[in-house]
């Protein structure tokens, strides 16, 4: 006998399951475009957890050779040091076959030793459009129930959602080092095309670091400013060589169109879209603290704290190199123009840093003999 | 037990929502239409209210500002739940006094358990 009542409630129940599938696709296919590697398989981690309510979830990769598997990311009772080498387990199975699978009462089955303190566990491997990149894998739920067909589903929603961004970040983070590796040779182009500037890039990469590092920035910030700071003036690319090189003091419109430099570096940038910072700060170096004589005018926090620090170390190394409108400073000279400069042209918090930092480097190679 | 009142024009979303929370013994009624909808809030006193936004006749914002300005129903907690997705949209959301701003498509498993954060268990 047919029951209308009770067949109208289970598809109901089956159009709620659709529509958390679908909207689980639609929040993490919405944010993903725009992350990291390690942030997608943080999300991917929380997704699972929070959408299959389980205790435990870990995003596992496969290493280059193919063989082991290690944690990228994991929440709740993982073993995150635990390597799995390619055997028979449940793990690498579903990764073979390219199946969700599921596995119940672990203890009594004795499946894997490595798992031992899991009572169910749900593997799904991550595949790209290309190749196999690790697993999603989840144990016990908070209700202490086994996986149902449901999970399963929803666990392979999410999974092929991630391989894919994830692969794309991988070929992304590829392609940006291509085109970093292509840039630093512009950068290196165009400061052997003119006599002043050599070693100036580097220079006012090191100086960025440093300051950076004495602002406590984390890794990830220092990184863009690593690349900003080695970017900074690629605009001067599109400065007639005549100026560049020129040997005395400059006109009016030689200046202006030396100030161009940070707009058409941003220019020549903003076609790489994951860079969005690293143009602003480019964009903003020539920027003043107190907005007065900069070239765009921006003011205190309204310029990126990136392009703050750039500044700072872009004068710096300008004064205590030779160009050929002026006489190259000293090195005491130039940290206390810096400082005279603060609240004014610079950031003063910028300022404490880099005298922090300049000190400590100045005794470093004072101790060394430099 | 806690009352909720759903008004949506899309019957698969009040089948949806009225399933998900009866099975967590909340009491539902769900309205197709916005037109009648301030009497029967104002009759029944539901400890929740979920609105979508786009409806015809009376939108979900208006019928928002309509309870609001009510003094014996002001009090009662509003999910906007809609496909308008924009941060304008939102912020207006808030402002006209809605207690939580849900766009579709949404989570029923994450709705239920905001439901219940406000009308408890």
């Amino acid at each position: 006998m047919i029951d209308p009542e009770k067949d109208l409630s289970l598809t109901v129940q089956e159009l709620t399951n659709a529509y958390e599938e679908l909207s689980l696709l639609y929040r993490i296919s919405e944010v993903f475009s725009f992350l990291s590697i390690d942030e997608i398989c943080s999300r991917i981690a929380n997704e699972a957890i929070n959408s299959l309510g389980v205790k435990t979830a870990a995003v596992l990769f496969v290493d280059e050779k193919g063989e082991r598997l290690f944690t990228k990311i994991s929440i709740g009772n993982w073993d995150r040091d635990m390597e799995i080498v390619r055997d028979n387990g449940v793990i690498w199975k579903s990764i073979e076959t390219r199946r969700p699978s599921a596995y119940c009462r672990l203890k009594e089955t004795g499946y894997d030793d490595y798992l031992s303190q899991l009572t169910s566990l749900m593997v799904c491997p991550l595949v790209g459009k290309v190749k196999v990149i690790g697993a999603l894998v989840i144990a016990d739920k908070e209700t202490g129930e086994e996986f149902f067909s449901n999970d399963s589903k929803l666990l392979s929603a999410i999974s092929a959602q991630a391989g894919l961004a994830i692969e794309n970040a991988l070929l992304y983070k590829e392609l940006e080092s291509l085109l970093l590796g292509a840039i630093r040779s512009l950068v290196k182009a165009l400061e052997a095309s003119s006599c002043w500037t050599a070693g100036h890039t580097e220079r006012v990469t090191e100086y960025s670091i440093g300051i950076g590092r004495h602002m406590g920035l984390g890794s990830e910030v220092i990184e863009k400013l690593k690349i900003s700071a080695l970017l900074h003036d690629i605009g001067k690319i599109a400065t007639p060589k005549e100026i560049l090189n020129k040997n005395g003091k400059l006109d009016e419109d030689e200046w202006i169109e030396i100030k161009r430099h940070p707009a058409l570096g941003a220019e020549i940038l903003v076609e790489l879209k994951q860079f969005k910072e690293i143009i602003l700060s480019i964009k903003y170096h020539h920027e003043h603290w107190d907005g007065k004589n900069g070239i765009f005018g921006l003011k205190g926090e309204e310029i990126p704290l990136m392009a703050r620090i750039l500044s700072v170390a872009d004068a710096f190394d300008a004064m205590t190199s030779d160009r050929p409108y002026r006489q190259m400073k000293s090195r005491e000279d130039a940290i206390i123009e810096i400082e005279r400069c603060s609240g004014t042209q610079f950031d003063p918090e910028v300022v404490n840093a880099f005298l922090l930092w300049v000190r400590g480097f100045t005794q470093l190679h004072q101790v060394s003999g430099f | 037990m806690s009352k909720v009142i759903v008004i949506d024009d899309e019957p698969f979303i009040l089948m949806m929502i009225e399933d998900k929370l009866k099975k967590a013994k909340i009491d539902v009624i769900t309205l197709r239409e916005s037109r009648n909808a301030a009497d029967v809030i104002r009759r029944e006193k539901p400890d929740l209210v979920i609105l979508d936004w786009m409806m015809p006749e009376l939108s979900g914002i208006d019928l928002c500002r309509l309870l609001k300005k009510d003094p014996d129903m002001l009090n009662i907690p509003i999910f906007m739940l809609t496909a308008k997705g924009q941060d304008a949209d939102e912020q207006l959301g808030l402002r006209c006094g809605v207690t939580r701003y849900i766009t579709k498509p949404f989570s029923p498993k994450a709705l239920l358990e905001m439901v219940q954060e406000v009308v408890g268990k």
